[in-house]
């Protein structure tokens, strides 16, 4: 029932440290939108403005319509989950839930009707009498969600819930959270650093970095169609590889570099042809890297001869490095061939996956 | 611009609200008589007398050829320098026993710390019996020999009396902030240590106390700020006496003003004594600071 | 292995002296105290009286005005340790977690202000006090202890290490700053609130020095001053004196040994780091 949308929000810290320049969010009703990026990029800044408990320096905060940017945290009927869960270590489970709403004076019947039917949805109501130090991360955390469920506010806000628990518990959590956003059909703004945690959950992803927003878009189109260098090497484990190199031409148009040199495919030839003899930044996954000499696939660049560095079998998919003008280089096979380190293998890249970023800018160039 | 301004407006003022009364007070009772006492200083102010005419340094003036109070800043200054470093060595001491884990330590600390915790004039009245002439002190001293005096009444052992009890009253709390100290030097600081082949004396000098100098700065100061203004145990158990024997700035501080009523002449010599205080820290910050590394 | 053992016997056996030390003098006061001879001045001393009595501890009550500076040192100690508590923990919390122009200035100035020896301020204090004509009543005695800088330092201590995110969770849920205060940090800081309480009772319990300058009548003594009374009047009667010096001490001692942890581990841990 909220859309939450910013406007060119700046924050500048003491009229000197910009933490968030010209910020333009749309987030809609029901939406499961991520902040995501590196720390200090600004994502938590942003999160906290929305709330309430960070002052906006200038642009305008809308919640379904109506600017709150001078409204109080708790006139903006949202409700907020932290990191260190934030539970009152005082109260029980039940009082640590009521309490916002016994200080909007809501009946008690309401109150105790919100609770258990919050703590049903969390399993939590064996544990209603307890005090959080009794309790395990997980339950303290079920707890903190439930203090937020029971307000019914307009947005949820998470800042970075889940990274207090146990890499177990994370991945429980995060289906837990998700499901949740589907029972509950509300709008939730999540930030995390984790961009595996953004990817699974997120139906619109808003990537961060040096108080920058520098693309917002679906996981999967993040991932396939990155805006820039920075979206293109955070998103996505492992990461993808870079090296750099110039354009040249030959019989046809090349992309040059110390240890590797290929003819650009067809595909790409237009578009190459535009940076002649400029240098650029190739970028391609782990994934797009093909042994020539064992796997056959259509749509490859021409062989290039590699030597293998380092193998880290994992069992579904193998990975194997090596360097290229001086930068580790990861590749990732599915295949159950034994490879050895010192290895001489030809690999190739799919053609439909080579990214090119201007060395400067780091924009993608299409 | 009037973003956020709401939220820092409720926080002025309700900080302001939250601070107003201890500010009330705190003006009232430390701001304006500091600078009132400074005002003062410079008064001929007689508490009987409504006439209080401005009479410059005049009290000054008088204080360096008033023998009392040159004999007082000279029992002070005795005072600190006898009790300060005896005590702190002694705390120090006994917090190094009490960390060896020792069985009853909670009853020591109990025991130590009682003398701390309890009001002045009863350990003063105690010590009163315990240092007369057929005393406790006296008694023990006879088992081995020894003939005491009356110490209070002596000249000569009045002052070294009252410096033993307060060495005995305040050690517990400072071996209490020592303790404190050594606790929060880690285990394996030691364990290392151990296995350079440090020996426990070498181990007391080579970390430990390095390691406390923090704590021990702070205990110095406050022992000192506590000496220079002793008070307490001079009123209840001397009274300044034998002839000036035990008279110290504080005290003289207070027959003048409240005995003789001689206010302006009592405010001059507490602030000397308040820069004589000043002073001292001053020295001892800027020649044994807290963390020389 | 041997030699470490023999020197952990030889410190248990200084700390039992240092023990007898330390204890010795209260034991010895409680010995006569219970001692049913009037002349203690025997040679050589008994350490244990030879017949007992409780006479002094009852004579004490009926021919002293003992009740009245219990009553006294009661009301004061009790005010002085409520409006500690309860202003000191207030601005504590204004100081560490509302921004607001000023706060550093008044912090400095309270912190700057214990380097101030308590001396120097007595005259004026007392001038001050003339003025309103509140020399030897209860406001006179109180007033100037109703809080200190040193309980403001230690609660603002003790607030900065609760984490921020509680406070801003409770600013989500609804609740002023008082609020914030008054239900979520008061009851998470028992253990400062308890060392403040219990400093500032036995600092007040014991206060001599400014009591005795500002009461003039014995009605208007506190036990300490009144003990110091009962020494000059009565000083050939040691049995009842100490009697005296027992009861001064009962309350401290109690207070001690019940609430004995939160002084030795004063503030700083709380049941929130975990």
């Amino acid at each position: 029932m909220a859309r939450v949308e910013l406007k060119n929000i700046n924050k500048i810290y003491d009229k000197k440290v910009t933490a968030i320049s010209d910020a333009n969010i749309v987030i809609e009703d029901q939406e499961f939108a991520i902040l995501v990026g590196p720390s200090g990029c600004g994502k938590s800044t942003l999160l906290r403005m929305i709330a309430g408990l960070e002052s906006i320096t200038s642009g305008d905060l809308l919640i379904d319509g109506v600017r709150v940017n001078d409204l109080a945290p708790k006139d903006r009927d949202i409700a907020m989950v932290f990191q260190n869960y934030a539970l009152y270590p005082h109260m029980t489970v039940f009082d640590n839930m009521a309490f916002g709403l016994k200080l909007r004076k809501t009946p008690k019947k309401e109150i105790k009707e919100r609770v258990h039917h919050a703590a049903e949805i969390l399993g939590l109501t064996d544990l209603l009498k307890r005090r959080p130090k009794a309790m395990s991360g997980g339950q303290r955390q079920r707890v903190a969600i439930g203090r937020a469920i029971v307000r019914q506010p307009k947005v949820f806000l998470f800042d970075e819930p889940l990274s207090n628990l146990d890499a177990k518990l994370r991945v429980q959590m995060r289906t837990e959270i998700k499901r949740l956003h589907k029972q509950l059909e509300t709008t939730i703004i999540y930030v995390t650093h984790d961009q595996t945690e953004a990817m699974t959950m997120g139906n619109k992803i808003i990537v961060l970095d040096k108080g920058l927003i520098q693309q917002i878009d679906s996981p999967m189109r993040l991932y396939n169609f990155p805006a820039n260098q920075f979206v293109a090497g955070f998103i996505g484990s492992p990461n993808m590889n870079f090296i750099e190199g110039k354009i040249e031409k030959g019989n046809r148009i090349l992309f040059k570099s110390p240890d590797i040199t290929f003819s650009i495919p067809e595909n790409l030839e237009t578009l190459a042809s535009n940076f002649l003899n400029q240098e650029i930044i190739l970028g391609f996954r782990p994934e797009s890297i093909y042994d020539q000499n064992n796997e056959n696939v259509a749509w490859l660049t021409e062989k290039v001869k590699i030597e293998i560095d380092v193998i880290e079998p994992i069992g579904a998919e193998t990975f194997i490095y090596f360097q290229a003008n001086g930068n580790d280089i990861c590749m990732r096979t599915t295949s159950n061939k034994e490879y050895y380190t010192g290895q001489s293998i030809h690999i190739g890249f799919d053609t439909t996956r080579l990214y090119f970023f201007d060395k400067k800018t780091g924009s993608i160039l299409r | 611009m009037k973003k956020g301004l709401s939220d820092r407006q409720k926080q002025t003022r309700s900080g302001y609200l939250f601070l107003i009364f201890p500010i009330i007070i705190f003006g009232i009772f430390t701001i304006f008589p500091m600078f009132f006492a400074l005002f003062i200083s410079f008064y001929d102010w007689n508490l009987l007398i409504p006439d209080k005419p401005f009479v410059g340094l005049a009290n000054y003036i008088e204080l360096f050829q008033d023998e009392v109070f040159l004999i007082a800043t000279k029992n002070t200054i005795i005072y600190a320098l006898g009790v300060v470093p005896v005590q702190t060595i002694l705390s120090l001491f006994l917090a190094f026993l009490m960390n060896q884990k020792l069985p009853g330590r909670g009853f020591f600390r109990l025991a130590f710390y009682l003398p701390a915790v309890t009001a002045s004039v009863v350990t003063s009245t105690i010590f009163i019996w315990i240092y007369s002439k057929p005393g406790l002190l006296n008694y023990l001293l006879s088992l081995a020999g020894i003939n005491g005096t009356d110490w209070l009444t002596n000249p000569n052992t009045a002052l070294l009396s009252i410096m033993a009890l307060n060495v005995w009253s305040t050690s517990g709390y400072f071996m209490i902030t020592f303790l404190a100290g050594l606790q929060n030097i880690p285990a394996s600081v030691y364990e290392a240590a151990k296995i350079d082949g440090a020996s426990a004396w070498t181990q007391f000098w080579k970390i430990t106390f390095p390691l406390v100098r923090p704590v021990t700065y702070f205990v110095v100061v406050l022992s000192l700020i506590g000496c220079f203004q002793v008070f307490d145990q001079v009123f209840i158990m001397s009274q300044g006496g034998p002839v000036n024997s035990t008279t110290t700035m504080s005290f003289f501080v207070y027959i003048n003003s409240f005995k003789y009523f001689r206010l302006g002449y009592g405010a001059a010599s507490a602030i000397i004594l308040a820069m004589i205080i000043y002073f001292v820290t001053v020295v001892q910050k800027r020649y044994f600071p807290p963390e020389p590394y | 292995m041997k030699k470490i053992r023999l020197s952990k016997i030889f410190f248990w056996l200084l700390l039992v002296g240092m023990t007898f030390i330390y204890m010795g003098p209260f034991l010895f006061s409680l010995s006569i105290s219970l001692n049913a001879e009037q002349d203690v001045f025997q040679w050589p001393i008994k350490l244990i009286p030879q017949k007992w009595t409780f006479k002094n501890y009852i004579q004490i009550w009926e021919d002293l005005p003992f009740g009245r500076w219990l009553t006294n040192s009661l009301i004061i100690s009790i005010i002085q340790t409520i409006s500690n508590v309860f202003f000191s923990s207030l601005a504590g919390f204004a100081f560490a977690r509302l921004r607001f122009p000023g706060r550093n200035f008044f912090f400095s100035l309270f912190m700057a202000s214990l380097m101030i020896p308590g001396i120097i301020l007595l005259i004026p204090k007392f001038i001050v006090l003339n003025e309103f004509h509140l020399i030897n009543t209860y406001s006179g005695i109180i007033l100037p202890g109703l809080v200190s800088v040193v309980n403001i330092f230690l609660m603002k201590q003790f607030f900065e290490t609760i984490p921020k995110a509680l406070e801003e969770a409770a600013l989500i849920d609804g609740c002023s700053y008082f609020k914030i205060y008054w239900k979520i940090f008061l009851p998470i800081s028992k253990p400062a609130l308890a060392a403040v309480a219990i400093y500032t009772f036995q600092g007040s319990w014991n206060e001599f020095m400014w009591t005795v300058i500002v009461t003039t009548t014995s009605d208007m003594f506190t036990l300490p001053v009144g003990m110091n009374f009962l020494k000059n009047e009565f000083l050939v009667n040691w049995p009842l004196l100490m009697a005296g010096t027992i009861l001064i001490s009962l309350p401290t001692l109690v207070i001690f040994i019940v609430f004995q942890r939160y002084f030795v581990q004063g503030v700083g841990t709380s049941g929130l780091k975990e």
